[in-house]
């Protein structure tokens, strides 16, 4: 069986049918340094057709641009980001960032880093950690080019998040992962099943990090750009059952996460969590989650 | 912290800069808030706002540091049109024909911030010329020391 072929079978297992998605490059106003409505003008005078994605807030798809959108002065000024549509989600799943103590457990280049900070109107402190020199750069140069202010970045492996002896209000865990096919051509062929596994054991670590460096009425989001399970609705089950962590109901775009995975039956809160098999969307998963107990 | 001033008033101006909310880390220098101050550690790899870098005695701004004096009334500033603006941030120097208006010194020698129409800072540059002097429309006049196109200069895109 080929791999392809392979992987294709587990998501039908799962309940979806393959097929090809035509993903659409996606901008965010990045709303602390500009009008929105401003924006939209100046790039639609330059000939850039935008359409408003429903399901996050100062996004739009581009329909049509003579140009990169990544060369414009707007873009060079900081008043917009180029974010793929389904990873400008997590970010907006937080409730009320404003003024918080926030971790970005894995950073780099910086998206979501910049949406948190304009979600928080830079009040707050956002500490962004990546354990990729090399992509601190480049996350570096998307917080100055976007004007962020209220952000420290730390060269720094997320599995060591409690040495900087912070506890935190929100937590991002945007997990390192295998990726997916629609964002990736060559995903078949790069990806095997061990390659998955040993991912969700990685992410199993920085999720158990990110448990205790959260405060008793903390909120973490968890997402990944995969639709393998094992990195998605099994960690999360397994978070649940051993870190005394449990799911919240989030409204939105994507379908329920599956709670029955190749015949193993998870918790059934593990449905709180969403699922979004690709479409005008690379594959992604998000779910939000909170120390059982703690009181909203 | 002097490399900061003295750039600042190379532009007819200058910045009140809270010196104690100033921290350095390897020649690079960033500005912070007192919440950032009290959460930061020494081994931080970036924090707050971006000013700029000393590199071999040299300063070199970064764009926060440019838009905050550019947004001193009196900082010397040279203002062009669009088809100007775009060639500025590829790069390029200022032709006579592309200013639509000058703040500030005309003086050969200075330095003046670079702005489009919006009143948005570009970049900077060197005057090379009295701008007060009648002068060919095609000669250059103000030579391309810095612009926002460095962003894409930097690096390539990583994807998020």
């Amino acid at each position: 069986m080929s791999s392809k072929q392979f992987f294709l079978d587990r998501y039908s297992r799962l309940g979806w049918k393959y097929k090809l998605a035509k993903l659409k490059q996606a901008i965010r106003i990045n709303t602390n340094n500009a009008e929105e409505a401003d924006i939209i003008r100046r790039l639609e005078s330059r000939r850039i057709k935008l359409e408003p994605i429903p399901f996050v807030p100062h996004a739009y798809w581009i329909c049509e641009s003579p140009f990169s959108v990544g060369a414009t002065t707007e873009y060079l000024l900081g008043y917009y980001s180029i974010q793929e549509a389904a990873a400008q989600i997590p970010a907006t799943l937080f409730t009320d960032p404003q003024g918080k103590m926030v971790l970005d457990a894995c950073a780099a280049p910086g998206g979501k880093t910049v949406q948190l900070a304009d979600s928080m109107h830079n009040t707050g402190v956002i500490i962004a950690l990546d354990i990729d020199k090399r992509r601190l750069t480049a996350l570096s140069n998307h917080l100055e080019r976007c004007h962020v202010t209220n952000a420290i970045v730390y060269h720094m492996d997320a599995r060591n998040a409690s040495q900087l002896k912070i506890k935190f209000d929100r937590i991002l865990l945007d997990a390192p992962c295998s990726g997916n096919f629609a964002a990736d051509k060559e995903w078949f062929n790069r990806r095997t099943i061990e390659d998955v596994q040993r991912n969700a054991r990685l992410q199993k670590e920085i999720i158990a990090e990110a448990a205790k460096v959260l405060k008793d009425d903390g909120e973490i989001v968890y997402s990944t750009c995969t639709l393998e399970p094992e990195e998605n609705e099994l960690n999360i089950d397994w978070a649940i059952k051993h870190l005394h962590l449990q799911t919240e109901s989030i409204d939105g775009y994507g379908e329920e996460a599956v709670t029955n995975v190749f015949g193993k039956r998870l918790d059934d809160s593990v449905a709180n969590c969403r699922r979004i098999w690709p479409s005008e969307t690379q594959g992604f998963f998000v779910c939000r989650l909170k120390k059982r107990g703690s009181v909203r | 912290m002097k490399a900061i001033i003295d750039f600042v008033n190379r532009f007819g101006t200058s910045l009140e800069l809270d010196e104690s909310l100033i921290v350095e880390k390897q020649g690079r220098f960033f500005l912070l808030n007192p919440k950032l101050k009290k959460s930061v550690s020494k081994d931080f790899f970036y924090a707050g706002t971006y000013l700029g870098k000393v590199k071999r005695e040299v300063f070199f701004p970064s764009f926060n540091l440019l838009t905050m004096i550019a947004q001193k009334r009196e900082a010397n500033k040279t203002m062009i049109d669009d088809r100007t603006e775009w060639l500025f941030i590829v790069g390029r120097d200022i032709f006579k024909q592309g200013i639509i208006e000058v703040t500030g010194s005309r003086k050969k020698g200075a330095h003046t911030l670079v702005v489009n129409q919006h009143n948005e800072c570009l970049g900077f540059g060197r005057i090379l010329n009295d701008l007060g002097e009648k002068f060919n429309m095609r000669q250059v006049v103000v030579k391309n020391i810095s612009d926002i196109g460095d962003f894409l200069r930097r690096e390539r895109p990583l994807k998020d």
